[in-house]
């Protein structure tokens, strides 16, 4: 927890919320697939990370997010939702030996068999409350779920590719 | 009492998470209330001119796709301008009809510029319309400045022009203010100045005067500008104007073009074949 890793942090933050609000806000593809890598925050926060300012970080990022996108709520029911579950998914994917001695979520430190199927469904996770409670409407229940998998899926490979720029060695 | 304290301190995470979450429920539902009293949205004051800047930024991505309507609403613009000049006459004491087909003669084609060359003295411009949008060898090419060619050649998506700054391609060219007929021709110098020939030197030609295009052009609609006389002299021979025109059309900054279909042209060509050869 050195100084050069706080302000670190604080850049990551800072320039994926910017990202997010400014450029990605528009993109879609193929009208399916969303990126929000503003996640990015809840995903790749240290693991000794108090569950507390995990919640109420995700509160704020997503409130953030939701004033730009004008959806009142949405974004941040959503992120706060995979925050409060994000040790659950811990504790289910690692094995009862695992890991103990890591501190970050990475590539780097951890197995590609671990770290992808985290991501993805914490993504996913996110997706279906985000698409299902925006759309709020029963006709849409399939192209919502559509949206939420092929946006988890970019996500997936978004944040792969992410992951590759941050490797240490 | 101490208990209870006790708990919620244990479940203090549990408290938060479903705190947090009736919070963005009530958000949800109770929008509608809610964005009067903060505008926790994107008509925030703050909010707002983030975008807008944003925005600002990203405008400048677009102005290719900007260029591209304007180009086509010009050209739409301009076919009104060939409509109404048709209709408009010189005063006359004969009542004078000007018939359909006459009106819609000229239909401007906006193209984008994909290459050209303005250093050779023989010079070229690929546009991107061809056959396939209805462009024939031997049509006008013209920008929203001036004159700029003539169709050369087309493939099926393509077309080559040749440029007025091209030593063979003259241009029949009037003076706007007196009507005196001469042509243009390019002497292979200087891509800013062409020369105006033909007008015979007891013709009063005054520096600053607009060439336009003649009325009896096969190739371009009337009065479309050339240019500006900006020297005159007297030829050799001594029985012409020697008169430099500084092009009106910028060649080196062109981007779009368009392309003037002539609905009479075949009509005017095969007449005009009619005409007895002079022996």
């Amino acid at each position: 927890m050195g100084k050069s890793f706080q302000i670190k942090w604080v850049f990551i933050v800072f320039f994926s919320l910017i990202t997010q609000v400014f450029i990605l806000r528009d993109v879609a593809l193929a009208h399916v697939a969303f990126c929000f890598i503003y996640l990015w925050i809840i995903l790749k926060a240290p693991i000794q990370t108090p569950l507390f300012y995990v919640i109420l970080g995700g509160f704020f990022i997503g409130w953030i997010v939701d004033i730009f996108y004008n959806t009142h709520g949405i974004h941040s029911l959503a992120t706060v939702f995979i925050a409060f579950l994000r040790p659950v998914f811990f504790k289910i994917l690692t094995p009862v030996n695992g890991y103990d001695e890591r501190s970050s979520v990475s590539l780097s430190e951890m197995k590609a068999l671990w770290f992808f199927p985290y991501i993805f469904v914490m993504l996913l996770t996110h997706h279906l409350i985000l698409f299902l409670v925006e759309s709020a409407d029963a006709t849409l229940f399939t192209y919502s779920l559509l949206r939420a998998f092929s946006s988890a899926i970019l996500g997936t490979l978004v944040f792969g590719i992410l992951e590759l720029f941050n490797q240490k060695n | 009492m101490n208990q209870l304290f006790q708990f919620l301190i244990r479940q203090k995470i549990l408290l938060l998470f479903v705190f947090l979450e009736l919070v963005n429920v009530w958000s949800i539902f109770k929008y509608d209330d809610f964005q009067h009293v903060i505008y926790l949205n994107t008509t925030n004051r703050w909010v707002a001119s983030l975008l807008a800047t944003s925005r600002e930024i990203k405008t400048y991505h677009h102005l290719g796709e900007v260029n591209a309507q304007l180009a086509l609403e010009n050209a739409r613009l301009r076919q009104e301008i060939f409509k109404l000049s048709a209709i408009e006459q010189p005063e006359s004491k004969v009542p004078y009809f000007v018939s359909s087909a006459m009106l819609n003669r000229y239909a401007p084609l906006a193209s984008k510029v994909i290459d050209q060359s303005t250093q050779m003295s023989q010079n070229y411009l690929t546009i991107d319309k061809g056959l396939l949008d209805g462009i024939k060898p031997g049509m006008a090419v013209i920008s929203s400045t001036g004159v700029v060619g003539k169709v050369m050649s087309c493939t099926s998506n393509l077309s080559l022009v040749v440029s007025v700054l091209h030593v063979d391609n003259n241009v029949s060219a009037k003076i706007k203010s007196t009507g005196e007929l001469g042509y243009i021709k390019w002497l292979g110098i200087q891509t800013e100045v062409v020369e105006m020939m033909d007008v015979s030197k007891y013709k009063k030609v005054l520096k600053g005067d607009t060439i336009v295009t003649s009325d009896y052009n096969v190739v371009f609609p009337p009065n479309i500008p050339i240019g500006i006389v900006a020297k005159i002299g007297l030829e050799k021979d001594k029985t012409f104007h020697q008169i430099k025109v500084m092009l009106l059309t910028n060649f080196s900054t062109l981007k779009y073009v368009y392309v003037i279909k002539n609905h009479l042209l075949d009509q005017q060509l095969k007449l005009e074949s009619l005409k007895p050869k002079p022996e």
